[in-house]
């Protein structure tokens, strides 16, 4: 009896033994994984002596209308591939998700070779010492880099080389009610260009009714730090120092400075003299109290323009007009938000590399950016898409989009309206948000909100740069 | 030998857990959230600031706003289906039926009724002249919404229970105080509450440690929001380790530690003192 137990248990962790091994060899798996050249770009050889099917797995953060384009984009590469290589699109939740699975995969060694990454992300990505950069892939075929975008590429540039395949941008925008504009014979034709031009308005676009209950509000935003990091961007003001983390790593936030604490100051001031309606932190809140009408003005991404036309459609007319300044002398324009793709290059094989590549490159061609720009509403990141004829009749029928357009060219290429480059950007963006809704609702002076919330940041920063320093 | 599988299951899925929770806590993080090299104490001295107290603050009165009305309130609701009235099943089951619910459905259901834009419940106040109330956006006002979201949620499962308990009070015993002339108020007071306090202790002791767990109306509804008025410590927790691209998991699994010591606290004076008055038959 004691002899056949021992025998089992022995045989149990034989097993044991085994199974691990076997999951141990799974988790490493690839060809070439930690080997110097992991980092290297391939060329068009990898794929060629790479023998049958070709898999990349595509991790992405698109829902709805934008994963319906995504798949398209996809199913089109896959069909054009000749059958050497199928890329599989993995939707992973929302940005904050994909990256933190993404965090999740490095430890377990098991990352797929192409992941979309939204753009506060790309420090991290830098440093995580897991991607080829863009740049390599891009000397190697000699790949035009006149289809990209250069304010959209500079984003992705660490000291002038292009790290990520710019895949959906957006610009923000200041989105007018026109009804409501001409209801108090405001001319909507001429915008506001200033936040004190917006709060004017704001005060004369405020309704109430009989009871002193208030029916419409002149303005109103999601307290969304991107708002913030825009308006900064527009007045030529740097989100981080050392030039906004591109000369080298960020040592502290700058949104608490004078300009930071203006913007504070000029939204708490409407919404507790009752002119601006605060929605909170979601935006589909915000969206929402846009949508029904209550809110005259409001500041939102390009990306939602196409939902809230339909949305409006027989209620009141939807009017776009480039993102406001702080003041009159603000010089600057706004960042170009959104994602990129990233090819992982530790852990995978030469051949799953170049196919990653390739995929990319496709997916930035003017006919594939026609399509996406129209299906999506995301800016195109290569300005051919907008000499495709798609592209001309969708801005032909959505006249609106065209502001987002033009601003992308009037912008000013500078250091600020490239971004600030943080690795711990997200968390950042959070702490603004902070600051900024503890200003609003009153629970601190603008100023000391402010302070308060770029302080709080500050240990996260040390800790990340003492991290990767 | 008998317990051995057991024993396995709970190594793997408790202690082991547990364990790895208080070696985390005394090391830092790389980038990816991997332990890095050993802090000590260093994220338990990190929590010894106002805003952690904030935290404590909020889910000490999370847990009092959600755990005495939906208790009470089942107990009151179930004294008053005592009453032989008609349909008195069907509303047994309507009280119970918010058991029925997941806590994400539920939210989700809240977040409508308390959205700033188009929410029910400012369309009703509307419809009766009130303005509008910020119910999640005003940091006054968010708890206490949160709250009675909760109280809504649970008030089925402790209707259930409670129901259960007064079906069990044994008929003779009714009968007794009723021949002796109770009826009513004297009848709850002095033989159902009396009766039904195995319940009571249990539902106490158990929505307690629930409240103090709390995550998905609070992530649903506010995110821990505004002006981090009902982050709790579970949501604290959540956001240390997995939040905005964050991965500090010694800083959360050392809140998670002092969740634990808290836990372990509440129920040993439950016990202590509660429990001395409940009657068991």
């Amino acid at each position: 009896m004691a002899s056949s137990r021992l025998r089992r248990t022995g045989r149990l962790a034989l097993a044991v033994l085994v199974a691990s091994t076997l999951v141990a060899g799974c988790g490493s798996g690839g060809d070439d994984g930690d080997s110097a050249d992991a980092l290297d770009a391939p060329g068009a050889e990898a794929l060629d002596s790479a023998g049958g099917k070709t898999t990349v797995e595509f991790w992405h953060a698109m829902k709805g209308a934008n994963a319906a384009a995504v798949d398209k984009l996809v199913a089109d590469f896959n069909a054009s591939s000749g059958g050497k290589v199928e890329v599989k699109p993995v939707f992973q939740g929302s940005y904050d998700e994909t990256i933190a699975k993404y965090k999740a995969s490095v430890q377990q060694k098991s990352t797929p070779a192409l992941v979309q990454v939204y753009d506060i992300g790309s420090r991290f990505m830098v440093d995580s010492k897991q991607v080829v950069p863009m740049h390599k892939f891009i000397e190697k075929d000699g790949f035009n880099t006149a289809d990209i975008e250069p304010n959209i590429a500079s984003y992705y540039s660490v000291e002038g080389k292009l790290w990520s395949m710019p895949f959906n941008s957006s610009t923000p925008l200041l989105y007018l009610n026109k009804e409501a504009f001409e209801r108090v014979g405001a001319d909507p034709t001429k915008p506001p260009k200033t936040l004190a031009e917006i709060g004017d308005l704001a005060k004369r676009l405020t309704v109430k009714d009989g009871g002193g209950k208030t029916t419409q509000y002149g303005f109103g935003a999601a307290i969304y730090g991107w708002l913030l990091e825009q308006l900064l961007a527009t007045d030529g003001k740097e989100y981080c120092d050392n030039g906004n983390g591109r000369d080298k790593l960020a040592t502290k936030v700058q949104f608490d400075q004078a300009a930071g604490v203006q913007v504070a100051q000029w939204w708490a001031d409407l919404v507790r003299g009752g002119y601006a309606t605060n929605t909170g932190r979601k935006t589909d809140d915000a969206q929402a109290a846009f949508k029904a009408g209550t809110v005259a003005m409001h500041l939102e991404s390009t990306s939602v323009l196409r939902g809230y036309v339909d949305a409006a459609k027989g209620k009141f007319t939807v009017l776009t007009a480039p993102y406001p300044k702080i003041n009159d002398a603000s010089a600057g324009g706004p960042i170009i938000g959104g994602a990129s793709l990233w090819i992982n290059g530790v852990g995978h094989s030469a051949a799953e590399k170049r196919a990653a590549w390739e995929f990319v490159k496709f997916a930035s061609g003017a006919a594939q950016q026609a399509q996406w720009h129209t299906g999506t509403g995301y800016v195109p990141i290569n300005p051919k898409a907008l000499e495709e004829q798609i592209d001309k009749d969708w801005v032909a029928q959505y006249p609106q989009f065209r502001t987002a357009v033009d601003q992308l060219h009037a912008l000013p290429p500078s250091v600020a309206s490239a971004g600030c480059l943080l690795g711990t950007m997200p968390q950042a963006r959070k702490a603004s948000e902070d600051g900024l809704e503890a200003a609003i609702v009153g629970a601190k002076p603008a100023e000391q909100a402010m302070k308060d919330a770029a302080a709080s940041i500050q240990p996260e920063i040390d800790s990340y740069n003492k991290s990767v320093g | 030998m008998l317990l051995l599988p057991s024993v396995v299951v709970f190594a793997l899925f408790i202690f082991w857990p547990l364990a790895r929770t208080f070696y985390l806590s005394t090391h830092g993080n790389d980038i990816f959230g991997a332990p890095s090299t050993y802090v000590g104490v260093d994220h338990y001295t990190e929590m010894l600031t106002g805003e952690f107290g904030k935290v404590l603050g909020t889910t000490a009165l999370f847990t009092l706003i959600s755990v005495l009305p939906a208790v009470l309130g089942a107990l009151v609701v179930v004294l008053l289906l005592e009453a032989r009235l008609r349909g008195v099943r069907l509303l047994r089951t309507a009280f119970a039926l918010p058991f029925a619910f997941s806590v994400a459905t539920a939210s989700v259901v809240f977040a409508v009724i308390y959205n700033p834009a188009i929410g029910i419940a400012n369309g009703l106040l509307g419809a009766i002249g009130v303005d509008r109330v910020n119910w999640l956006t005003d940091p006054s006002i968010a708890l206490p919404a949160v709250g009675l979201a909760t109280v809504w949620m649970n008030l089925g499962y402790n209707v259930l229970v409670l129901s259960a308990g007064v079906a069990a009070i044994p008929p003779e015993v009714v009968e007794a105080a009723r021949l002796d002339g109770a009826t009513g108020w004297r009848l709850a007071t002095g033989i159902t509450i009396p009766l039904l306090s195995p319940q009571l202790f249990f539902l106490v002791v158990v929505s307690t440690i629930h409240a103090l767990q709390s995550f998905g109306q609070i992530h649903i509804l506010t995110k821990g929001g505004p002006d981090d008025a009902t982050t709790t410590l579970v949501y604290s927790i959540y956001e240390k380790a997995f939040a905005f691209g964050s991965s500090d998991f010694g800083g959360a699994s050392a809140q998670a530690v002092v969740l634990l010591v808290i836990m372990l606290i509440c129920t040993a004076v439950q016990f202590g003192v509660l429990e001395r008055r409940v009657h068991y038959r």
